[in-house]
């Protein structure tokens, strides 16, 4: 009998002992971030694709020339320094030297330049830049030099916006990569995590780069000391906004971003979950069309639309809690350097009475006009709906068009399609960057005036007159209304109390080098 | 049955090519395009149109759908446009969380609509046997969506008994524990389709009833209990594979709508997704994989009924 | 003989009755929505934001402060609009393809191919794809849908005509002459009326459950319009915080469908055995 037992006992160790070779049971359990996304992003390639759903994730993976620190102001992040040449037109960045890539190779000027190449080229925020820019080139092992045309005040600003913005990508992957989106293998960066791998409808999985070389001084906001200590983070999508609630409760999950704004008040007193409220406010933008259509040219009409509408109802129904949502007309919220009042008296005069006066000014005749609006933002529909009954008041003839968002932006890009629609911006850190900025975004704003003050604000890097020709260009939008601001939203996210090291308010994305369990 | 078999078979194959055909159309009237979708609210039109070259969507539709035809054949359904991957992936993967939800659903359709049919046939004309069937009747008429919030509602956020939502596979990290994902939607889902089997099961037993088995049986000298249990249990066997085949059908189009609401990751979400990201290829791979296994498992039922059934003209 | 049909019945009688009066409800409903509703089903007051159920509100407000009593009455209306919409693309284009198909046997080949090949999708998954090409609407919704079970009511009437066709009294009436259209209007289409009231009910009742999911997904009625699938699609984020939002419209859709299925079942009961067959279990959801 015991000869027959004792290689059962044999084999019985000899599994335990291979089972324990594939399931490791280390004392030490590797630590995950569990982060609950309202999606799939759509790439993680940051020159081209603006989500911020993937500057979230991205940002812990790639990293800018510059970044900013936690009073919106830019610093250095891969570069060390910089010179300004005495005419303003010569920018030399100095590199820092103990970079290395995710895939070992140290990082050098080569792969600046490639990189700024080809963001300048494709990058969707790029070209801003870049039409300004006539020259790139390594000027040292460690040194880039940017060439000018003329002074272009906000570069830094546009360097240190990684969404849509220029990350330092290796060179062989830079020179190859065209308009398209580059190649998950391609994911190759220099930030404190580096790509583990993409399951679709999974999950997005970014484990810690062992190499990574901190940028020196303290930390403050995206600026300084970053240390990375999970071991893994761990972007899952979950659309349903109450089932990230739930998710959170239940810890399934550490973090969920962008909760409904009518639950603050019940998940702030709970135990179970900590709120972290979004630092830059989000606002809704309604376009207006300045290339066809009854609004082209018709400003009194547009400002009778602007007169028809009162905004803080629309926030009220959209948003709810008042301490996320304020009726601020300013581009840029209070307590920013960008701040002004200037225009604001029109933004939102909820007058039915002014505005048929004006509309019966502007010679309206009850021409139908059509509101493009999507239903994937429940805050634009919502807020749409407020302004037709509003508009339908005051006698003008608006009529929803209502979309998913991929038919809306295939729409507004065909002036005939649309006279208003309704979109959203993320927060800036640099006026330059709002769209309505943009000639070429739909609404196609390019009036002589918008020209004249446009180059007065890019062509000087002083302070205070930029602020001051921005403060024109406010008033500017608010009489010629190429959109229309809706108000500033505050999103925000949950997270496990078990975290530390999270700020009470993100700066813009959420970043978690810092942040531990 | 042979000959039966042939002209089953025989139809399968056009029909199937006749919807691949559909599908393809289908997709591309749809407005709106992947790259737009892809490069976000900020892109260029330049940049959008230079994706779309790249993309190979600027080329003729007979082209496309030649190219894309040819490619199926031979097993490669393309690469998604947003993830980048074999659609054929992404379909394996899904169809882990669908079939899986699918055969629990099953399991609660089965386990509690032939009892409850059967005691609805015993009772018939009962006050238990109107209960029953009205009740199964209501649980028929209710959205599922509707009761799947509900029961998240209650379940997961309230009580904390069940996870809200997701489903990690079971070949990973959790293991089979991770089932326990798949029982509030796999309730909703079978909620409605339960009143199905209990009908056919009532009916099925009141036939037996109604024959002259037992009648027959009882001249013979053989034990009735004997030939009722023997109908009985061929009763029940073709019940439960015709009311797999309609079923199936059924739970196929919910599952959509059931999969969106507890965010898993299945193939019919799938397809609601990537309809929003215009992902062409994954749409036209998944809706055709779907028209493929709806076609298939049809065809099995009916086959395996006409097998079980020799009282099944074979027309 | 009554007494065996009550007990075939699945429902019963009883139970069919109450079917019809809860859909006499809701026609009534539908009908005088304007003048029941106790308020303007779009008006917007955001002080009175997500209010509970209370003597102002009887269902209570959703999050644009709009009564929920007066969007349920008014959703009444679009759910009889989609109903008769549906059921009559269906059962118009079902009983044009499938007599026709019936009588002539070389074009029937043909188009129960096509009803075939569009049988081989989904419902929902047709329904969807339909929607997304057509874009959201009212008349879109109810042109999917009703194309959904256009084809399965085509292959109702074609078995039921089919059968009827083959019976000794059509033989009779061709042996002495009768022409084609005389066969199809004096013997086949009067056949017809019965099963056909049995698949309208079921088409009308499945045309609600769709016509929700769709709404549900954001592929329906356009959103600004009061549907109790719209309702519950607009009110989904406010479940923890304002549960009752989605139990009025999800009740109606359920009492909806559950009446009509009641008629209709009771009806099927009814029908000419011979007839009972062309049903099957296959009615498509």
């Amino acid at each position: 009998m015991n000869i027959i037992r004792a290689p059962k006992h044999v084999v019985a160790v000899a599994a335990a002992m291979a089972l324990g070779s594939v399931f490791p049971l280390s004392g030490q359990a590797a630590e995950t971030l569990r982060y609950a996304t309202v999606g799939e992003p759509p790439s993680l390639d940051q020159h081209v694709v603006t989500s911020d759903l993937a500057t979230t994730i991205a940002h812990h993976i790639f990293e800018g020339l510059y970044t900013f620190d936690g009073n919106y102001e830019p610093q250095p992040l891969l570069a060390s320094g910089e010179e300004v040449g005495a005419d303003g037109k010569t920018i030399t960045i100095n590199l820092r030297q103990d970079v290395s890539f995710h895939d070992g190779q140290a990082m050098t000027a080569a792969d600046v330049v490639a990189s700024l190449k080809r963001w300048g080229e494709h990058g969707s925020r790029g070209k801003l830049l870049f039409s300004n820019v006539s020259d790139v080139s390594a000027s040292g092992s460690h040194s880039v030099t940017l060439t000018f045309e003329s002074p272009f005040g906000p570069w830094k600003n546009l360097m240190a916006f990684i969404n849509g913005g220029p990350a330092i990508y290796p060179e062989r992957i830079a020179s190859n990569a065209g308009s398209k989106p580059i190649d998950v293998k391609d994911y190759i960066g220099t930030g404190p995590y580096k790509f583990g791998e993409w399951k679709p409808n999974r999950h997005v999985e970014l484990v810690k780069y062992d190499g990574y070389q901190s940028p020196p001084g303290a930390a403050s906001g995206y600026a300084g000391e970053r240390i990375a200590h999970f071991d893994r983070l761990r972007f899952i999508p979950v659309p349903d906004p109450g089932t990230r609630v739930s998710g959170i409760k239940a810890g399934d999950y550490d973090y969920a971003e962008s909760m409904p704004s009518d639950l603050i008040d019940d998940l702030d007193g709970d135990a179970d979950s900590k709120v972290v409220l979004n630092g830059g406010p989000i606002f809704g933008l309604v376009f207006m069309n300045s290339k066809a259509g009854p609004l082209m040219e018709n400003f009194k009409l547009r400002q009778a639309i602007q007169a028809a509408l009162n905004k803080e109802d629309a926030l009220r129904v959209s948003i709810g809690p008042e301490k996320l949502w304020r009726a601020n007309g300013s581009f840029l919220p209070k307590g920013n350097a960008w701040f002004t009042e200037s225009g604001t008296e029109s933004f939102s005069e909820g007058n039915a009475g002014k505005a048929k006066s004006l509309a019966e000014e502007a010679g309206y005749d009850g021409t139908p006009i059509k509101l493009l609006v999507s239903t994937n933002y429940a805050f634009h529909y919502d807020q749409a709906v407020v302004f037709t009954r509003q508009l339908l008041e005051a006698g003008i003839n608006v009529q929803m068009v209502v979309v998913d968002w991929a038919t809306l932006i295939k729409k507004r890009a065909q002036p005939e399609e649309w006279d208003l629609f309704f979109t959203h911006h993320g927060f800036v850190p640099d006026p330059i960057l709002i769209s309505v900025m943009n000639d070429n975004y739909p609404g196609w704003w390019a009036t002589q005036e918008k020209q004249q003050l446009k180059s007065a604000f890019t062509a000087t890097n002083d302070p205070a007159a930029r602020k001051a020709t921005w403060a024109e260009i406010q008033a500017l939008i608010y009489s010629q209304v190429p959109t229309m601001k809706t108000g500033d939203v505050y999103t925000y996210n949950i997270a496990s109390p078990k975290l530390s090291g999270i700020e009470a308010t993100t700066l813009i994305w959420p970043h978690f080098w810092g942040v531990s369990k | 049955m042979l000959r039966y078999l042939i002209r089953r078979i025989g139809a399968f194959l056009p029909t199937l090519l006749a919807a691949s055909f559909l599908i393809f159309v289908f997709i591309r009237l749809i407005p709106g395009d992947p790259a737009a979708v892809m490069l976000g609210d900020q892109a260029t039109p330049e940049a959008i149109e230079a994706l779309r070259v790249e993309m190979g969507l600027e080329e003729s539709l007979a082209v496309q759908y030649l190219r894309w035809l040819s490619d199926v054949v031979r097993g490669d359904l393309g690469d998604s446009i947003f993830f980048q991957v074999p659609v054929l992936e992404l379909i394996v993967d899904g169809l882990e969380t669908s079939v899986l939800l699918a055969l629990m659903t099953m399991v609660w359709i089965v386990g509690f609509g032939l009892p409850v049919g059967m005691v609805a046939a015993a009772r018939r004309g009962s006050w238990l046997d109107q209960s029953l069937s009205g009740m199964s009747m209501f649980l028929a008429s209710v959205p599922t969506f509707w009761v799947g919030l509900y029961l998240i509602l209650i379940f997961a956020a309230i009580l904390g008994w069940l996870p809200s939502s997701g489903y990690p596979s079971i070949f990973g990290e959790g293991g089979l524990a991770n089932l326990r994902y798949l029982l509030l939607p796999s309730i909703a889902l079978a909620a409605p389709n339960a009143a199905l089997i209990i009908r056919l099961t009532r009916a099925s037993m009141l036939d037996v009833y109604r024959e002259d088995y037992v009648r027959t049986a009882r001249a013979k000298g053989i034990h009735p209990l004997r030939v009722i249990v023997r109908h009985v249990f061929r009763n029940a066997l073709l019940t439960v594979v015709s009311a797999f085949g309609f079923t199936l059908a059924a739970l196929i189009s919910e599952a959509v709508v059931t999969e969106t609401v507890f965010s898993l990751p299945g193939v019919g979400r799938m397809v609601v997704q990537s309809i929003l990201r215009r992902d062409y290829p994954v749409i036209q791979g998944t809706i055709l994989m779907i028209v493929l296994l709806y076609l298939a498992i049809n065809l099995a039922v009916d086959i395996l009924y006409a097998w079980l059934d020799p009282r099944v003209k074979l027309r | 003989m009554t007494t065996y049909a009550t007990a075939t019945g699945f429902g019963g009688q009883k139970l069919a009755f109450a079917g019809l009066l809860i859909i006499a409800t809701l026609a009534v409903c539908a009908l005088f929505a304007p003048w029941l509703a106790p308020a303007d089903p779009i008006a917007i007051d955001p002080l009175v934001r997500l209010s509970p159920p209370s003597a102002a509100h009887w269902f209570g407000t959703d999050h644009f402060g709009r009564d929920t009593l007066s969007r349920v009455i008014h959703g009444s209306r679009m759910a009889a609009f989609i109903g008769i919409g549906v059921v009559a693309i269906a059962l118009g284009g079902g009983i044009t393809f499938g007599v026709l198909s019936a009588v002539f046997p070389r074009l029937g080949m043909l188009l129960m191919r096509i009803v075939d090949v569009m049988m081989a999708f989904p419902a929902l998954l047709l329904a969807l794809a339909l929607i997304v090409v057509l874009g959201r609407g009212v008349e879109n919704s109810i042109l999917a849908i009703g194309v959904v079970y256009m084809t399965t009511t085509a292959r109702i009437v074609y078995g039921v005509s089919l059968r009827l066709k083959s019976e000794v009294w059509v033989d009779a009436a061709l042996a002495m002459g009768a022409r084609t259209p005389r066969i199809v209007f004096r013997h086949i289409l009067p056949n017809l009326v019965s099963p056909l009231f049995v698949q309208a009910s079921f088409v009308f009742a499945f045309a609600q459950l769709q016509a929700a999911s769709l709404d549900f997904l954001g592929l329906g009625v356009p959103p600004e319009t009061p549907t109790w699938g719209n309702m519950i699609s607009e009110s989904r984020i406010y479940i923890t915080r304002a549960p009752w939002l989605l139990l009025f419209p999800g009740l109606m859709i359920a009492l909806a469908a559950f009446s009509l299925n009641l008629v209709g079942d009771a009806a099927r009961d009814r029908l000419d055995p011979r007839l009972q067959a062309a049903f099957g279990g296959r009615s498509r959801s």
